[in-house]
């Protein structure tokens, strides 16, 4: 093999130069990261979840630690879509990777009017749908967990722009395959997967949720990533769309075993937040990986578990 | 391109040693880093492995200069896993550090005495402030309310007496004034035994911060007071350590910035995040009822 070897994936209309961004509500603006590393070197962005008005989210107390993650509930907390275009883009529209905007909603006209609102905004280059959020109510897990509704959602937002479209799914489901689908009947480009499940930790001295009055949260972290790699697995058997992997990576070696389950591209979120280079380093460990093995194109790994 | 050296880099460990009881006090060198103020904190790597998972905060307790030397001190009490590995470590080796993190409090030229109020360990950071106002102004009063639940859990009283006037308070009697430190408080100053115009700087449980809080109104004094909260990033990345304001008291200065402010959609409910808009907060503008709920 001559030279270094080809990262690049596509993801619909997406060019990324490395298959590994970071997770949304992992990354905060992107600019929160800026002074650790350089990150035109991602191979995409995704920043928070953004809603049409802003949103307070969960009330404290939001985390709580458990065996290598976290229950953790944030509630979609976030500036709303307006101060989100005049603050955040801006400093957005300068990086090279493409841009891609996680979005959230509490019924099928909020979708609508959310995409029609940042459709017209410059510089961003797809929608990453959260049908899968454990903490709110309204809207997040309540779509994801039904096909019918996670298929209304896609095609509303399908409806409303031609970006590149990912569904980010729910794990607190039985058949994650039957979810997958309904996102790509919708219209879906892509599929990520897994959100975090829903968890609970309790305070045994005060009987209380370690999450206060939040009761339960999302668990997140190294703690969840087999049962993603099995999701991300079961999903590539179901669908013919990029898979985005995302749960609990936090290194080269867990990016690799979603890639070789059947993920195109990978997501880092919870460890983010314990070494912020970690998205860096886990590109340089995936090129070195490929490098050992003698693996010209990322495309040879997709999908290539041997199940002899 | 330049990430701010320091910033998330490897700190050399001068001494890390056994006070007392669970208590222990970390020295590190931290001459490529930026010059702490009281009340910043700093994120610390407290593990090998993926559990425990995150870093842990720890304030600022003392800063030495000398030259082109700065070490800083941490006191910490081992209350879990994270602390346990950490209190195992030794001089010479390094630890995984970022930081300096948060605003720090703010400490001003006036002459009026200043009173740190602690519990437990609540007293690593106002130490740092005692330091920095005898720095500036060596006649300025300072009065030390420190104290535990009881006798036996009360710690670093010969210190803080070369800082000042130290006043202990047991929840049992056992040691010092029977009550807690807004009780006694609130006792010397009707017995006169504290002078009338004094600035207050507060560490400890939440209850505590409260009844202080409600003291600042009724006795008319101006506090600081740092928050402590599990956190996820510590550099306002990922909004796990939402602390509640009150919409209308907000204090923002040349030195509290408070960039991430979060408001409800009809702007009546308001969080900051600690690691950013804190840990440091007027005891004004804090809304206690929610964050104590």
């Amino acid at each position: 093999m001559n030279g270094r070897p080809d990262m690049s994936v596509r993801i619909n209309k997406l060019i990324l130069r490395n298959p590994v961004m970071p997770a949304a509500g992992t990354f905060g603006y992107a600019a929160e990261f800026s002074r650790f590393i350089d990150l035109n070197q991602l191979g995409a962005i995704i920043v928070k979840c953004i809603t049409l008005e802003p949103r307070l989210g969960s009330c404290p107390h939001r985390l709580a630690e458990t065996a290598s993650g976290s229950v953790c509930t944030i509630g979609l907390q976030n500036i709303g879509v307006e101060r989100f275009i005049k603050e955040k883009m801006p400093f957005l529209r300068t990086l090279k990777p493409p841009i891609i905007v996680n979005i959230g909603a509490q019924s099928l006209e909020d979708f609508a009017r959310l995409v029609a609102r940042l459709d017209g905004v410059g510089g961003i280059d797809a929608f990453e749908i959260n049908v899968s959020c454990p903490n709110v109510k309204k809207g997040g897990m309540q779509f994801g967990t039904d096909p019918e509704a996670i298929y209304k959602v896609v095609s509303t937002v399908r409806q409303a722009t031609d970006r590149t479209l990912i569904t980010k799914l729910s794990p607190n489901v039985t058949d994650i395959g039957l979810m997958a689908k309904a996102a790509v009947m919708g219209g879906a480009d892509a599929v990520s997967l897994i959100n975090a499940p829903l968890a609970m930790a309790i305070d045994i001295e005060n009987r209380r949720s370690r999450l206060g009055r939040n009761l339960t949260g999302g668990l997140t972290g190294p703690a969840i990533k087999p049962i993603a790699v099995r999701m991300v697995w079961q999903t590539a058997q179901a669908v013919n769309v990029p898979i985005i992997g995302v749960g609990g990576i936090t290194s080269a070696q867990d990016a690799l075993e979603f890639i070789i389950a059947g993920a195109s591209a990978i997501q880092i979120g919870t460890y983010n937040l314990v070494d912020p280079t970690t998205l860096v380093k886990t590109i340089a460990g995936i090129e070195s990986y490929m490098l050992r093995k003698q693996i010209a194109g990322i495309g040879d790994l997709i999908k290539s578990l041997d199940v002899s | 391109m330049d990430f701010g050296r320091g910033v998330n880099s490897l700190f050399e460990i001068i001494s890390n040693e056994h006070i007392t009881q669970n208590y222990y006090k970390l020295t590190v060198r931290a001459d490529d880093s930026p010059v702490p103020r009281p009340g910043q904190f700093y994120q610390i790597r407290c593990s090998s492995s993926t559990d425990p998972l995150f870093r842990r905060p720890f304030s600022v307790h003392r800063i030495v200069e000398a030259g082109n030397f700065l070490s800083v001190e941490m006191l910490y009490r081992v209350v879990g896993r994270g602390t346990e590995w950490l209190s195992r470590k030794k001089s010479g080796e390094l630890l995984d550090i970022l930081g300096p993190l948060g605003n720090g409090f703010l400490i001003d030229e006036s002459p009026d005495p200043i009173l740190l109020v602690a519990r437990g360990i609540g007293i690593a950071p106002l130490y740092a402030v005692g330091e920095e106002v005898r720095k500036k102004n060596s006649k300025r009063n300072i009065f030390i309310l420190m104290g535990a639940r009881i006798a036996e859990r009360v710690f670093y009283e010969t210190e803080c007496g070369r800082l000042g006037d130290v006043f202990l308070y047991t929840d049992d009697g056992s040691r010092g004034f029977r009550g807690t430190a807004p009780e006694l408080l609130l006792d010397l100053a009707q017995g006169k035994r504290i002078p009338e115009r004094f600035c207050l700087y507060a560490c400890g449980p939440p209850r505590m911060l409260k009844g202080l809080a409600r003291l600042a109104r009724e006795l008319h004094f101006d506090g600081q007071a740092a928050l402590e909260e599990r956190m996820g990033c510590g550099f306002g990345a990922c909004f796990a350590c939402a602390c509640p304001l009150k919409p209308g008291e907000i204090v923002r200065n040349s030195q509290w910035g408070k960039p991430s402010l979060h408001w409800s959609a009809d702007g009546t409910q308001v969080y900051s995040m600690i690691c950013k808009d804190g840990p440091i907060y007027d005891l004004k503008e804090v809304d206690w009822d929610e964050w104590t709920a």
